[in-house]
């Protein structure tokens, strides 16, 4: 059992001209960090693939479709990238066993679904050898500041400024189909503060936070399954 | 002469205005939303009835008006009769061998080979809108009254179902797509349900048992 640690931080500067000096002082900036939790070893090969679904039983939020397809994209792209089904196509096509009040919540869960012929066929002729199951969220907070905008016939503009903190939360829990049981998981934490200076046109200098989340968690991931993550 | 519109905070300027321009031309008038969607088939083992469904008025042409709570005015009309149908004729032809749709439940003793009436209905329709209930999502909670019953009319089951489904609201996101959204989760929730859970309602258990019929 290993536990990994990584820590970026990345700045992003505006580009563009106009913007005074002292904005580059405050441009914004992300902080991403990524746990990892080896239970099992794992592998792939080319011609086996798998599926990325977000969770969302939960009453208070569900992880963002755009999360999840931003996670697969990176996963199935570049060096060691892996084959995965397309979320939707999948929940279609296995419908209506990962349904949020049908979904399979444990490994024990899995097993049970796996003894039904129909669902099992299905699974393996989408040749699935992992399942990975996202859940998270981003959230917004420590939001102040204001902007008034005037507008005249003779023109308008804005003047002020405003600045919140975007937090994103997102667990990756990878299950392996053959020995039905989960083989890690993959957790990331990154939160970044955006401003938005408002001289004339509002100038907004947004934090990628939840993008920043996505490239971190989806190459993670993509090392781990490969079995290069230890 | 210069007028100052407003002074609001950096992130929901925009949204904020065009909220106000949307209540402004929809001030006056209720919005008439139509679900729409597309339902897959469930993947399940069918049971060898042969059933007939019969479909009636209210719940063809089912309707859900919501109120707007400062003018008591019809706020949004959201009309869920042809999804709903599109998901039952969807579904039921996956769940059961063979399905008839009857054009009233009298012609059910009039065909032949038919093991049961299957009569679908809706009790109750809400509907949860983020600038109602301060949440980021658009909900949908629907409450069905399902009826199974003989050729003669008997009635083998009757059964209460809930359906649920929310969407996230997005940013310049229309209402009509965020119930629309929140309304095919619902109608997705009910069909999941519905075909893994028929054959676990008491009194369908014990008809499929006394009757021999058994999964294929």
């Amino acid at each position: 059992m290993n536990i990994l640690r990584f820590k970026f931080t990345y700045n992003s500067i505006p580009r563009l001209a106009f913007v005074l000096p002292a904005i580059f002082f405050l441009c914004s900036c992300t902080t991403t960090e990524i746990d990892e939790f080896r239970q099992s070893p794992t592998a792939i090969s080319f011609d086996e693939s798998i599926v990325i679904l977000g969770r969302r039983q939960n009453n208070n939020y569900e992880t963002e479709e755009d999360f999840v397809t931003c996670v697969a994209d990176v996963v199935s792209r570049g060096q060691n990238s892996i084959s995965v089904v397309d979320e939707q196509l999948f929940l279609d096509a296995m419908f209506p066993f990962f349904e949020p009040r049908t979904a399979p919540m444990r490994t024990g869960h899995l097993e049970q679904l796996m003894a039904v012929d129909v669902a099992a066929d299905k699974l393996e002729e989408f040749g699935i050898e992992y399942i990975v199951w996202l859940d998270g969220i981003t959230e917004r907070s420590d939001q102040s500041g204001s902007i008034s905008c005037t507008i005249g016939p003779g023109g308008g503009g804005c003047f002020g400024f405003g600045t919140w903190t975007d937090d994103s939360n997102f667990e990756a829990e990878i299950w392996d189909l053959d020995t039905m049981s989960s083989v890690g998981s993959i957790s990331t934490d990154a939160n970044g503060q955006s401003y938005m200076p408002a001289v004339v046109i509002p100038i907004p200098l947004i934090a990628r936070v939840e993008a920043n989340a996505c490239s971190g968690l989806g190459n993670q991931l993509k090392q781990f399954i490969n079995g290069s993550g230890t | 002469m210069t007028t100052s519109l407003t002074s609001i905070s950096a992130h929901g300027a925009l949204k904020g205005f065009l909220l106000s321009a949307i209540l402004l031309l929809t001030a006056c008038s209720a919005t008439t939303i139509n679900i729409s969607g597309t339902f897959p088939a469930p993947l399940v083992q069918k049971l060898p009835l042969t059933v007939g469904v019969f479909y009636d008025d209210a719940f063809t042409n089912h309707s859900f008006i919501e109120i707007n709570d400062n003018t008591g005015d019809d706020q949004y009309i959201i009309n869920s009769g042809s999804s709903q149908i599109e998901l039952f004729n969807t579904m039921l032809p996956a769940v059961f061998e063979e399905v008839v749709q009857l054009d009233s439940i009298d012609s059910a003793n009039a065909l032949n080979g038919l093991d049961a009436v299957f009569i679908p209905g809706i009790e109750e329709f809400q509907v949860g809108l983020p600038q109602k209930t301060r949440l980021n999502v658009y909900e949908i909670w629907v409450k069905y009254n399902m009826r199974l019953a003989r050729t003669n009319g008997d009635y083998i089951a009757d059964w209460v179902m809930t359906a649920y489904g929310k969407s996230p609201e997005e940013t310049f996101q229309s209402v009509d797509a965020g119930v629309n959204d929140a309304a095919n989760v619902a109608l997705r929730d009910l069909a999941a349900s519905f075909t893994l859970g028929f054959g676990n309602v008491p009194e369908i258990k014990e008809w499929l048992r006394s009757e021999n019929f058994q999964e294929e």
